[in-house]
Parts: C-alpha cells; sequence; structure tokens
C-alpha cells in the first residue's frame, strides 16, 4: 500500500472503472437472472411465471436441447482444430531455427480478421456452384464422390460451421503454448536427453507437464470462447439447415430479437452462463487432478 | 553447404544456406525434415484462404463465375474494388469503426489503468474481492448482456448511438486490461512509490508523473490487442445498431448480399480487401508488441 494514499484516492481511482463494469457487464447479468422469471415480449406487461422457462427448457424444447447438443459437437471441433493445431505446431517451431516470427506471424493472420470477412471467404470455398476451393481440391485428389454442398448437406453444416472458428483461432493459443514451451528449462531437456529418453517420452514427461498451468488457461479460454462461438454459424447458415447448426447462442439470438421473448431468451442465456462456468470447474477438477496425479 | 546429403531428398523450399559455419550441426534428421514440410503445410492452410481472397479480388465477375478457383485469374482488373465503393457506405464504415474503436480504448486504458493502480498499488481491504468481481467479466460471454442492455438502451434512448456499442465492448474488456496493467505495475519497484512519497507526492502525482509514463509499453500492447475484437465486432453492432449512418464495417460487409441471397462476390472480396488492410497493416508493423500481450494474456493467468 502507497503510504500517503487516502480512502479518497482509492474511490477516485476504483469507482469510475467499476462504474462502467457494472453498468456493462455486472448488472445484465443480474438482470438476466431477474428477466429469466418473467415472461415478457418488451411490449406487453411483464408477467412472472416462475420457473416456467426453466421448465419448458429442459423439459418441453426440443430446439434447446438440438442447440445444446450442436453447440457441445461445435466446441469439440473448435478445440481439436485450437488446441490440437497449436500444440502440433507449438511443439514443431521450437525444433526450427529459422524463420520462426515470420511464421508466428503468419499464422496469427486470420485471428486479425473480422468474423464477418471469414463467414463470406468461408461459404466461397464451400461451395458448389461456381465450384469453391474445397470441392475442387477433393476433385483433384480423387475424391470426387465426396464433394458436395457443405453448409446446406444437413450430415455436414455443423462441422463446416466449427472448421472456420477453429482455422480462425489456432494461431492465438499457438502462440501461447509455444511461449510456455521456450520456458522449459533446458537442463531437464538435456538431461532427459542423455538418459535415453526418446521425442515422445520428452514431451509427455517433461514439456507437457512444465506447461500444465498453461495448458489449463488455453484450454479454459478456449472452451468458454467455443461455448460462446456466434458470429461464423449465425452468418454462414442461420442456424440452417432446419436446426442442423443451431447453437445455444444463435437460438438465444434469434428467440430475443426475431420472437421477442425476453423472458425465455434470457432463461437460455442464463443457461449459457451456468455451462460455461460448469465447463470451467470442470476442466480445473480435471485436469488439475491430472496434474497432481 | 558444409553438412552431408540427407537420406532423403529434401523439399526445395529449405534454404541450403541455414548452417552457421561455426555450430556444426547434425544432418537434418528425418524428424526435423517432417516437421518442417507439415508446418510449411498448416502454415499453407492457415494462409492461402487470404491470398485466394486478395487474388479473387482481382478478377473479372466472368472469370470468376467460370474459372477454376485455384487458377490464377487470366487478366487483373480493379474494376471489383470501384464496384464495392460504390455498393456500400464504406468509408462511412471505415469511419464508424474508427470512431468506436478509438471510443473504446480511451475507456479500456484508462480506466484499466486507474482500476489496476487502485487494485495493485493503492491497495485496500475489499481488493482481493473486487478482483474476482472482474474475473467473472473474463469467463461470462457476451450473450448475456444482450438482452438487458436492449431493454436498458431502449428506456433511455440509448439505441443506435455509439455509446451503445462503445459501452458493452469496453466493459467486457475492463478485466482483461486490468489484468495486464496488474500485471504489469507489479514489476515497478515499490522504492520508487516510498521515495517519491517521501518527496511528498501524493497519490495523484505518482499515478500521473511515475505510473503513467512507465507504462506506454503496455498501453501499446492493450490497444493492440483490444483493437481486433473491437474493430472486428459484430454481435454488439449487430443488436444495438439499426440506421446506415452508424454501421461499422462487420455490418456494412453485409451490404453487400443482394435481395435474393444474390452476391456480387468480386466486388464483396473487394471490400473485405478493403475493410482488413488498416488492421492487417498495423498487425504486422506492429506484430511482436502484439504477440507478446497475447502471450503474456494467457501464460500468467
Amino acid at each position: 500500500m502507497l503510504p500517503n494514499r487516502s480512502r479518497l484516492s482509492v474511490l477516485v481511482f476504483l469507482l469510475p472503472p467499476l462504474l462502467l463494469y457494472c453498468v456493462a457487464v455486472l448488472f445484465p447479468i443480474v438482470q438476466s437472472m431477474f428477466l429469466s422469471f418473467f415472461s415478457w415480449n418488451g411490449i406487453s406487461d411483464m408477467e412472472f411465471v416462475g420457473l416456467a422457462n426453466y421448465v419448458r427448457m429442459l423439459t418441453a424444447d426440443d430446439i434447446f436441447w438440438r442447440s445444446f447438443f450442436n453447440a457441445l459437437g461445435y466446441l469439440a471441433i473448435c478445440l481439436v482444430l485450437q488446441l490440437g493445431g497449436a500444440l502440433l505446431v507449438a511443439s514443431l517451431l521450437t525444433s526450427m531455427r529459422r524463420g520462426r516470427e515470420l511464421i508466428k506471424t503468419l499464422y496469427l493472420l486470420p485471428a486479425v480478421i473480422s468474423t464477418v470477412a471469414i463467414a463470406f471467404l468461408f461459404v466461397r470455398i464451400y461451395s458448389i456452384e461456381p465450384v469453391g476451393l474445397l470441392n475442387q481440391l477433393l476433385h483433384w485428389i480423387g475424391l470426387g464422390a465426396l464433394e458436395r454442398p457443405w453448409l446446406s448437406d444437413i450430415n455436414t453444416v455443423l462441422t463446416a460451421v466449427s472448421a472456420p472458428e477453429g482455422w480462425r483461432f489456432t494461431g492465438l493459443y499457438m502462440l501461447i503454448i509455444y511461449a510456455a514451451l521456450l520456458s522449459v528449462p533446458q537442463e531437464l531437456e538435456e538431461a532427459a536427453r542423455l538418459d535415453g529418453a526418446s521425442r515422445w517420452q520428452l514431451f509427455t514427461k517433461i514439456r507437457f507437464p512444465h506447461i500444465m498451468p498453461v495448458w489449463i488457461t488455453t484450454t479454459i479460454m478456449a472452451t468458454t470462447y467455443g461455448l460462446r462461438g456466434f458470429d461464423i454459424p449465425y452468418l454462414m447458415t442461420n442456424g440452417g439447415p432446419g436446426q442442423s447448426s443451431e447453437l445455444l447462442t444463435t437460438y438465444m439470438y434469434k428467440t430475443a430479437f426475431s420472437s421477442t421473448d425476453f423472458g425465455y431468451a434470457s432463461t437460455i442465456a442464463v443457461f449459457i452462463v451456468v455451462e460455461c462456468l460448469v465447463a470451467v470447474g470442470l476442466i480445473l477438477f480435471l485436469l488439475k487432478r491430472k496434474a497432481d496425479a | 553447404m558444409t553438412a552431408p546429403a540427407a537420406p532423403i531428398t529434401r523439399p526445395v523450399a529449405v534454404p541450403s544456406d541455414s548452417l552457421p559455419p561455426l555450430r556444426r550441426r547434425k544432418p537434418p534428421s528425418l524428424h526435423s525434415t517432417l516437421s518442417r514440410v507439415l508446418i510449411a503445410l498448416i502454415v499453407i492452410v492457415q494462409v492461402y484462404p487470404l491470398a485466394w481472397l486478395f487474388i479473387t479480388s482481382l478478377r473479372t465477375e466472368h472469370d470468376f463465375a467460370t474459372g477454376d478457383p485455384f487458377a490464377l485469374p487470366k487478366s487483373l482488373t480493379w474494376e471489383n474494388y470501384a464496384r464495392a465503393f460504390e455498393t456500400g457506405n464504406l468509408w462511412l464504415n471505415i469511419l464508424n469503426s474508427f470512431i468506436v474503436t478509438m471510443g473504446a480504448n480511451v475507456l479500456i486504458v484508462l480506466l484499466g489503468m486507474m482500476a489496476a493502480y487502485a487494485l495493485q498499488v493503492l491497495g485496500f481491504r475489499f481488493s482481493k474481492f473486487v478482483r474476482s468481481l472482474f474475473l467473472v467479466g473474463i469467463i461470462v460471454p457476451v450473450q448475456i448482456a444482450l438482452v438487458p442492455l436492449f431493454i436498458d438502451y431502449s428506456t433511455i434512448n440509448l439505441l443506435d448511438t455509439y455509446p451503445s456499442m462503445i459501452i458493452p465492448l469496453a466493459g467486457f474488456a475492463l478485466p482483461m486490461s486490468i489484468y495486464l496493467f496488474s500485471s504489469f505495475f507489479e514489476y515497478i519497484p515499490r522504492e520508487t512509490y516510498e521515495a517519491a512519497s517521501l518527496d511528498g507526492a501524493g497519490p495523484y502525482r505518482i499515478f500521473g508523473l511515475i505510473t503513467l509514463p512507465l507504462s506506454v509499453n503496455t498501453v501499446v500492447t492493450v490497444v493492440l490487442v483490444n483493437s481486433i475484437f473491437i474493430w472486428n465486432d459484430f454481435i454488439f453492432a449487430n443488436t444495438f445498431v439499426l440506421s446506415e449512418e452508424l454501421k461499422t464495417i462487420p455490418l456494412g460487409l453485409q451490404n453487400y448480399i443482394g435481395a435474393m441471397g444474390k452476391t456480387d462476390w468480386t466486388a464483396t472480396f473487394a471490400a473485405v480487401c478493403i475493410t482488413i488492410t488498416p488492421l492487417l497493416l498495423v498487425f504486422l508493423v506492429l506484430n511482436k508488441a502484439m504477440i507478446q500481450g497475447l502471450e503474456s494474456g494467457g501464460s500468467k493467468g
């Protein structure tokens, strides 16, 4: 603590940021919880319905469950691409001597581009008429039978809308993991190598345990971002065809702003928050326990 | 080339003069060759779509509709760029994005620094509690705020204004910036503050004369990292802004989708190229600072 500080000075510095934060973040959370107990379309009087919205969501809404499982699939694809891809490239990069900076920059490029631009880009990459990059590539490598309109085929659409999000942020997580890998003590690796450890052993026994704290942070970041994913599926397919690429976030958005069912939309929003908190708790529990074992 | 030939043929991409003359290394093993090829492949997957975006923006419409997407355009044209400017309000969108990005950044930097100063340097009894309050904003998804803010804004007539975008953007970015500033303030030696205090400087002067000037690097990092997200924000702009005059770039781009979903793709791609250029240039020039910021953002948590 600073010697000459006064209580007033603390307030002067703390109140403005806290005020903005309350207005933009904390108060809306409380308000959402409040709204979730009401039925309200924004115009007529608010009607208190107790837990009815929650009961409807959990027991009587097929679209909700469909969106929930889609969101889990979306998350799984994002995590594999982002964390798997990031770990792979980061480890490969540590054994390279030149061009690391260039590769880091190139790899991060997609993260700089807006989701709208990415959605446009991937709509074209997936398209079949005129033929897009993906279908053309399949044709060339002799897998022409797999060519299809990726975004209107209900079997492929969820994967197709998840991949761009994964693609976009791999570079970000790679950077973080790479920085952590660089901090692994060289003596430790040398010693293990002298003892005849293979590359795989070196990775699983020395490197990975060492970056565990960072790995946990990265996993939490990627998971919470994956669960709140919205822009790309919303822009590419708007949840369609049918509900085959509907996520909880797009479903909530439509419930709020197309059906103007503010109460029920808030219920879904509260569920998304709970889902994020549970996910974070679960990751901390599972990974911490594994790290201690 | 000082090393003997590798057991398998190496791809052309590997430079032959990569070995420093004094530190002689083992010949490139199968492993390192493979990992280079793999890295090259992954980088192509990351970068090619963007290169393709640019190439397509230079194609003629006819070439685009009939041609092989991988082929180079038969002739280059800047026509699409001209059409991109005619179709939408591109300049207006860029200006709006600038205003929103600047406004939010000012709030994020100033308020973030103040909060970190109060938490880290001044210190107070409930600082732990306030810190964890701010942590909520990192975990909680922005979607929770959409409906309440929409309702609140419409009661106080704030819908369809710049602040309607700036407030939530700044609010949700604040926790991360407080975190970055706090971890930087940790490194300023306590003795500096104590010496200044002995000389009679109060908390305000110490903030203005010591903490603020020392934080310039962190400010750059915070601004860069946040600008990416704010410049590209879609969800707040899409929810709170309706009028054409206030649309930012991500919304403006949607204008290129015509009626019945018929899209002028080459003009759209030209518009995309125009709108990503400012950020891309800043990123390429300052990517060291940005990369450092992103790394420290994640690796200390």
